[in-house]
């Protein structure tokens, strides 16, 4: 976990400080260190359902409305960690359910989340709640890790 | 509070306590038996920020995990510390008023506030009369009380085994400008107005329980319960019924994480153990929701 260490608080910094307007790209995770020497971080853009005449491959269900995508990759210094991750961050209920959805999976090491929302407003604070959420779990793995042998 | 606030201080102090507390017990994770955290009920976003700590670190040690019932943590805390063994419980705080009678496996809620918590209306009213914070509304206007020479009425509003305080509130909220201007009484009158009809309707509707289970023993627990008016009368009510009545001092009337504890003991003692997918924390969680299997 020491790679991590460093990584971890870059990374929480990092992902805090990008700028969210008009849907950037947004990259996170606690083995930030680790991923740059097994490999570049992954980064991944909201995208944006457009209106009438839009794109094709639109994931937009009526013409009228917007529906908001957000992807977010977080990779761990294992699949064991990325799995503890998932389990500390899915219980708890969305609060504005109807309006926001998301969707947590383990792939390998990586956490990864998906968002779905109609309302840009609340897809913003659903995010930053989760990501200040995800650092704090990001910084229990730390302090009380690595997780004990099975 | 604003959930927020207290939110991202849980967030900023939680891992250092942990720490702190694994320090001065003495104990390493390996010794630890399981994870004890609060389910709820409470506001949302600061229940969630210690919830995920509680989910992550049973998840790296390896331990049972155990979501607790906040007001049955005041009532297990209540019984350890005071002794009394099958209690009417008086649960009063600023986000809760409930009387609480165990039977058959369940705390039964026989009564309870159907609007605001008596410790709500406490803090509100000193907000209108500016009483300071510090150290608490509860305790200012309890001080103040003792000073109050006039009792003002009030309504009192007792409904069966319930009770209503917001209308308490709105009319003191109302009156009491215009009694202080015209001299009509003091701050420290009202003060003691408020506590006297507020406690007396609290210790009807404990004693319309008591009454109901033939119980010879009572429990105060909750923030409002270091509050020595609320004990002297219920204390009162005891002596006429010939019942005990229990009650502890400040450092476990008032939320704290040592009842959490003792409730999750209890539990993982009798076998409970809280699966992740079940886990989630949630702001409205009943008393009786919970099968009490460590009491007979």
């Amino acid at each position: 976990m020491q790679a991590a260490d460093a990584g971890a608080g870059g990374a929480a910094g990092g992902a805090e400080s990008q700028d969210r307007e008009g849907g950037h790209g947004l990259h996170g995770g606690a083995g930030a260190a680790t991923a740059a020497a097994g490999g570049a971080p992954r980064v991944t853009r909201a995208q944006h359902a457009p209106g009438p005449g839009g794109d094709a491959t639109s994931t937009a269900r009526r013409p009228e409305s917007r529906l908001h995508i957000f992807v977010l990759s977080v990779p761990f210094p294992s699949p064991l960690e990325a799995e503890i991750a998932h389990g500390s961050l899915t219980p708890d209920a969305e609060p504005h359910r109807g309006a926001v959805r998301k969707e947590l999976t383990v792939i390998g090491s990586v956490l990864a989340v998906r968002w779905k929302a109609e309302d840009s407003r609340l897809l913003r604070i659903s995010i930053i709640n989760f990501l200040d959420q995800l650092s704090l779990v990001m910084r229990t793995m730390q302090c009380f890790g690595p997780p004990v042998s099975r | 509070f604003l959930p927020g606030d207290t939110a991202r201080h849980h967030r900023a102090v939680i891992l250092d306590l942990l720490q702190e507390a694994l320090t001065e017990a003495g104990l390493t994770s390996q010794d630890v038996d399981c994870i004890a955290y609060t389910k709820g009920p409470g506001m949302g976003a600061p229940l969630a920020s210690v919830a995920v700590v509680a989910r992550t670190v049973a998840q790296l040690w390896n331990k049972p995990l155990l979501g607790v019932n906040h007001c049955i943590g005041h009532i297990e805390m209540g019984r350890l510390i005071t002794g009394a063994t099958s209690p009417t419980v008086l649960y009063v705080s600023g986000g809760n008023t409930q009387v609480i009678a165990y039977s058959e496996h369940r705390y039964r809620i026989f009564g309870e506030t159907i609007d605001i918590a008596v410790g709500n209306c406490l803090d509100r009213f000193a907000r209108v009369l500016k009483i300071s914070n510090d150290p608490s509304p509860g305790y200012n206007i309890e001080q103040m009380a003792k000073r109050g020479k006039k009792l003002v009425e009030l309504p009192y509003t007792v409904k069966g085994m319930d009770v209503s305080f917001s209308g308490i509130l709105s009319f003191i909220e109302d009156a009491a400008q215009r009694m202080l201007a015209t001299g009509e009484c003091t701050p420290e009158d009202l003060c003691f107005s408020l506590q006297e009809t507020v406690f007396a309707m609290l210790v009807e509707i404990t004693e319309r329980a008591m009454a109901h289970c033939g119980s010879q023993e009572a429990l105060i627990v909750g923030g409002v319960g270091c509050n020595l008016r609320l004990q002297e009368m219920m204390e009162t009510m005891c002596q006429e019924r010939g019942a005990r009545l229990f009650a502890t001092d400040e450092r476990f009337c008032i939320d704290n994480g040592a009842m959490i504890a003792q409730a999750g003991w209890e539990m993982f003692r009798a076998g409970h153990r809280t699966p992740l997918s079940d886990s989630g924390i949630t702001q409205r969680y009943r008393t009786d929701e919970v099968e009490v299997t460590w009491r007979d």
